[in-house]
């Protein structure tokens, strides 16, 4: 199997270490070994067809800043110079366009390439095309990472909980809004939370993205879409973020034996990211930085996940699931 | 909704379950099952079945499949079961909008029901509220959360409501 990363940060060297880490149980399981044959990061990339170290490219780009010698300007070229098999797409998320991800997605599948990708933005904006192109190529297009990080929710829905009819989805999907709020619920105010949480490397310089709801909105359309079956984008998505929440409120919640956390909610009539009253000791008044989710379907009745929703190996994991999903498919 | 009705059944093999079978089939829940083998009329045993169903609708199909199947309908009546929310609103406003907020929307939905509390922290402008509630269903649920949504709304109250 021979890999193209795209992205070359926290998560594609989480993935390039993990790709290290599992040689033997790959020669084991498939007779061969996982090739990186590219790496890319914004500027420059390297390639080998007979495969590059991966462990060397993560050291090199930790001294040099780059991953590669050579620099680019336009990575469908770059993408068009290697022979790949699988695309992993880790660019940054760009939820107003689909960014450099989505450019990269739509190119290696219209190519015929399998694509694994945990970049919410083009999935968030193109489900059904990227979908459809996939199917019309026969390319194995997988996501999982890309809601709820290692906690495996996607794959659980599409193949472990295959016959049932799934009523609904509420979960915690961003793990930056569940520290804060649990931090509330030991008596912090919201701004000195939310500094803490930047502080610990939780929460962008700019939280927006996160302390909005935009971010689990983006992973409410996946699962909407992925699961549900529904056509629905960014824009349909119900948001109320919890920057109005006080800690009077967090106080008044907890002497009703409460907690207060965003939750996502998604099913074939909802599509909602909103602030909501836990009872304590519920599946999804869970405190810190995990995610959750309560899958509710007709048969098995609720479920309920949890893990941890981002991180370099977290996320390199739930890649690792969806490359043997598609090797086990492609052997 | 739940649900209990008294049946007869032919007193003959199967016809027990044929009887129940139909719950499931319009994705009911029994709940308990009682067979009354002390009450047999024309040959008929008398079972009295409790199950949930999610609306009118599935009760009215399982109805018709009962009669479709000669099992006798004596008696059928919703059993008495609430629905509670929670709700917290956070913003600029006094008591008696709460108050009056309650009362239109007891238009709509007739309460078991309700419970105001207010945060005793006075230092801020900003008021906090926690509305508990008991409706007779899920329905009504939906409509209360569509009312109190849509005030809070106009009024720039922040709403969050239970799960
Ligand atoms: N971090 C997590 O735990 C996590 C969890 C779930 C999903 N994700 C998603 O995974 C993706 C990557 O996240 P990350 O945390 O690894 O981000 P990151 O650390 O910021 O790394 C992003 C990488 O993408 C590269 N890049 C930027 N523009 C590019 C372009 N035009 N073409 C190719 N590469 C480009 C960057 O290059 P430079 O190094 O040159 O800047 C960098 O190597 C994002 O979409 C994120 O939402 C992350």
């Amino acid at each position: 199997m021979r890999v193209l990363i795209s992205g070359f940060g926290t998560v594609g060297q989480g993935f390039a270490e993990v790709v290290a880490s599992r040689q033997d149980f790959f020669r084991e399981r498939y007779g061969k070994e996982v090739r990186i044959v590219c790496a890319m990061d914004s500027k420059t990339y390297a390639s080998d067809p007979d495969g590059l170290d991966p462990l060397e490219l993560v050291s090199v780009k930790n001294t040099a800043g780059r991953v590669g010698r050579n620099t680019y300007e336009d990575s469908v070229k770059v993408m068009d110079s290697v022979d790949y098999d699988l695309l992993v797409e880790v660019s940054p998320t760009d939820v107003l366009t689909g960014g450099v991800g989505l450019t990269n997605i739509v190119h290696a599948l219209e190519c015929g390439k399998d694509v694994i990708t945990v970049n919410k933005g083009p999935l968030a904006l193109k489900f059904p095309e990227l979908i459809g192109l996939a199917r019309k190529n026969r390319c194995k297009f997988r996501f999982e990472g890309s809601v709820g990080g290692a906690m495996p929710i996607i794959n659980l829905c599409h193949e472990n909980l295959m016959g049932e009819r799934i009523k609904s989805i509420r979960g915690i999907f961003n793990g930056t809004c569940n520290y804060i709020l649990s931090k509330m619920d030991s008596g912090q105010p919201f701004e000195q939370a939310l500094r803490e949480a930047q502080q610990m490397g939780y929460a962008e310089s700019d939280p927006a993205n996160d302390i909005e709801g935009y971010d689990a909105a983006c992973k409410v359309v996946i699962l909407a879409n992925s699961v549900f079956g529904r056509n629905v984008t960014f824009s349909d998505v119900n948001v109320t973020g919890i920057s109005s929440i006080t800690s009077e409120a967090v106080a008044l919640a907890a002497a009703n034996n409460m907690v207060i956390r965003l939750i996502g909610e998604v099913s074939d009539s909802k599509l909602e990211v909103s602030p909501r009253l836990i009872p304590k000791g519920h599946p999804l008044g869970i405190s810190g930085t995990l995610n959750a989710a309560q899958i509710l379907s007709d048969l098995a009745g609720p479920i309920a996940i949890t893990g941890r929703g981002a991180g370099r190996k977290e996320t390199a994991s739930a890649i690792l699931s969806d490359l043997i999903a598609i090797m086990d498919a492609r052997k | 909704m739940l649900v209990n009705a008294e049946l007869y059944v032919k007193d003959l093999p199967g016809q027990l379950v044929g009887s129940l079978e139909p719950i499931s089939m319009v994705n009911g829940n029994i709940v308990g099952v009682v067979h009354n083998r002390d009450r047999i009329i024309n040959h008929r045993i008398c079972v009295n079945v409790t199950f949930e169903v999610d609306n009118n609708d599935d009760l009215e199909k399982l109805k018709n499949v009962w009669k479709a199947r000669d099992v006798l309908i004596d008696s059928i009546g919703s059993v008495y079961k609430t629905a509670s929310m929670e709700y917290l609103l956070l913003g600029l406003f006094n008591a008696s909008y709460v108050e009056e907020l309650i009362e239109k929307a007891a238009e709509t939905v007739p309460f078991e029901s309700v419970d105001v509390s207010y945060s005793t922290a006075n230092h801020t402008k900003t008021r906090t509220a926690m509305i508990t509630v008991e409706v007779l269903n899920e329905d009504d649920l939906d409509k209360l959360n569509l009312i109190l949504e849509e005030s809070c709304r106009e009024e720039g109250i922040v709403y969050i409501r239970g799960l």
